[in-house]
């Protein structure tokens, strides 16, 4: 009979057991978020029962940085509880598995969801429409869609295909509110400093003049991978806030006029608060920075 | 002056009533629900209204872009039924905790309409005889936009990419934005189908799918580089 020395045996025995432990740290990884030591500067919110929400954008890449940035949003949370968050597109950034969903999704926001946090998705151009029927999108199993939080109507619009049926479906929509807060969220920047996009002109023409003629104040969008908050136009307050997780560094055109505020040197996210006829946003970097805030008041009776 | 004969502005009238979807404007049951439900528009494509029958003698006067909607709108419809009965042969789908039953409906829809139009050749929806209307509509567009617009459109389609009639449009590629303004000017289309731009090719998707139900090639105006 063959026989195996028993420092061989031993050897093996120790890779084996080295490659479980390399699973087993792996799985691990998979299953809960990196914890991040960068404390973050995200302030309180003002009003005791204001409407608190998240804004995240062009997330879905299940890299580090995403990790990362997710780490930061539930840090925020413990000081700025946000009651749901929205989407602007970009969910998920290439194949969409279910073991992408989870990565891209369900592991780094595990906290938020957990927490019972819901996330409302509006369509980015690397999304599948089909994403509308993945219910933790809360889509309704629609690609444009509309939902109420007191006196706020938010409009969650699918800007890679405006076609006449969802022009009219938001004429119609912001004709019959009657909230005092009307926020429409998209993926396309209606203006945009970016140098790789820039301005999405022909949306532009079709859906301003809506927000204009429904007393819309602020939209928020994505699809530029940073941050810009744009000087207002026509008095609607735009901000980008396509930097999630994906981040395009210097691509903000200094010499933009538009630009009231840009960060494109780090991943970031949104916190905002309405409280009655005010609004206050709170832009966090990655590493927990307080990169831009401020306040907006409706002027629309 | 150039004149339009009466009946091709009736055709005209006809055609563009029939393209309207006007249903989106029905009242949603909005009072009584609770306010924090989203609340979407009604799925369109429940009830297909009965094809337009084909092209006769009688339509000889249409002039060329009434004949190429009324026929274009006419092979929409008949892929309309297919994807109808395709979509009756699968198990509905419903929204779902789990995206992989997502994807599994997808590709069974996907399945069962190359199956239906097993044979299918780029052409099937876009007629031949009609196809330069649509390159017009598209380079047309192109033409009045500026230099930085079009490059800006150009630069976000995905390229590289080879697209086939009946194949799944590949998952990991960006859908482009269709550009707004130009979708004003192409036929409507039922809902769970839409026009998007790859390469220079204007292609029709079958959204539910994910499928390229036909093809028409160099459409897209390249830019001097």
């Amino acid at each position: 009979m063959k026989t195996v020395p028993v420092r061989i045996v031993a050897v093996l025995w120790g890779l084996l057991a080295l490659a479980a432990v390399g699973q087993a740290l792996t799985e691990q990884q998979k299953a809960a978020p990196p914890v991040m030591s960068a404390a973050t500067e995200v302030q309180p919110p003002g009003g005791k029962d204001s409407i608190k929400f998240l804004v995240v954008g062009d997330s879905g890449t299940g890299d580090r940085a995403q990790y990362e940035v997710a780490d930061q949003m539930w840090k925020a949370h413990a000081v700025f509880p946000y009651e749901f968050a929205i989407m602007v597109g970009d969910n998920l950034y290439g194949s969409e598995r279910p073991q992408d969903f989870a990565k891209k999704f369900e592991i780094p926001y595990k906290p938020m969801l957990d927490a019972n946090i819901p996330f409302y998705a509006a369509l980015g151009n690397h999304d599948d429409p089909n994403q509308r029927f993945y219910k933790p999108f809360n889509m309704g199993g629609q690609r444009f869609y509309t939902f109420q939080k007191k006196d706020v109507r938010f409009f969650a619009l699918d800007s890679n295909y405006m076609d006449k049926d969802q022009q009219k479906w938001l004429e119609d929509e912001l004709k019959k509110s009657n909230s005092k807060w009307k926020i429409p969220y998209f993926h396309h920047p209606l203006y945009s400093s970016g140098g790789t996009h820039g301005s999405e002109v022909d949306l532009r023409t079709i859906i301003e003049p809506l927000f204009i003629s429904s007393g819309v104040e602020v939209v928020f969008a994505g699809h530029e991978h940073f941050y810009e908050r744009i000087k207002p136009q026509h008095g609607i307050y735009y901000f980008t806030a396509g930097g999630s997780a994906k981040l395009r560094e210097g691509d903000l055109r200094g010499s933009s006029a538009m630009t009231a505020k840009g960060f494109d040197t780090e991943q970031s996210f949104m916190v905002v608060e309405i409280d009655g006829d005010v609004l206050r946003f709170q832009t966090i970097s990655r590493h927990g920075k307080r990169v831009d805030s401020g306040e907006i008041r409706r002027t629309t009776s | 002056m150039t004149r339009i004969p009466l009946a091709a502005l009736a055709v005209l009238a006809v055609i563009a009533a029939g393209c309207s979807n006007t249903d989106t404007a029905e009242p949603r049951t909005l009072a009584g629900v609770a306010d924090q439900a989203p609340r979407a528009p009604q799925n369109k494509t429940a009830a297909q209204p009965a094809p337009p029958p084909p092209l006769t003698q009688s339509d000889a006067g249409v002039n060329a872009q009434g004949a190429a909607t009324l026929e274009f709108k006419r092979r929409i419809d008949a892929y309309i039924k297919i994807h109808n009965e395709a979509d009756g042969k699968v198990a509905s789908l419903k929204k779902t905790d789990d995206p992989k039953e997502i994807s599994d409906r997808e590709r069974a829809l996907a399945d069962m309409i190359m199956t239906l139009r097993a044979g299918a050749k780029p052409g099937e929806i876009f007629a031949p005889e009609y196809q330069p209307y649509f390159i017009k509509i598209v380079q047309d567009d192109f033409k009045q936009r500026s230099a930085a617009d079009r490059k800006a459109l150009i630069v976000e389609l995905p390229a590289k990419m080879k697209v086939d009639i009946n194949t799944i449009y590949p998952t990991t590629i960006p859908l482009a934005t269709f550009p707004p303004l130009l979708l004003r000017k192409l036929p409507d289309l039922p809902s769970d189908l839409e026009y998007r731009i790859v390469g220079r090719s204007l292609i029709l998707r079958d959204v539910k799918a994910n499928l390229i139900v036909d093809i028409l090639r160099d459409v897209v105006p390249t830019i001097p580089s």
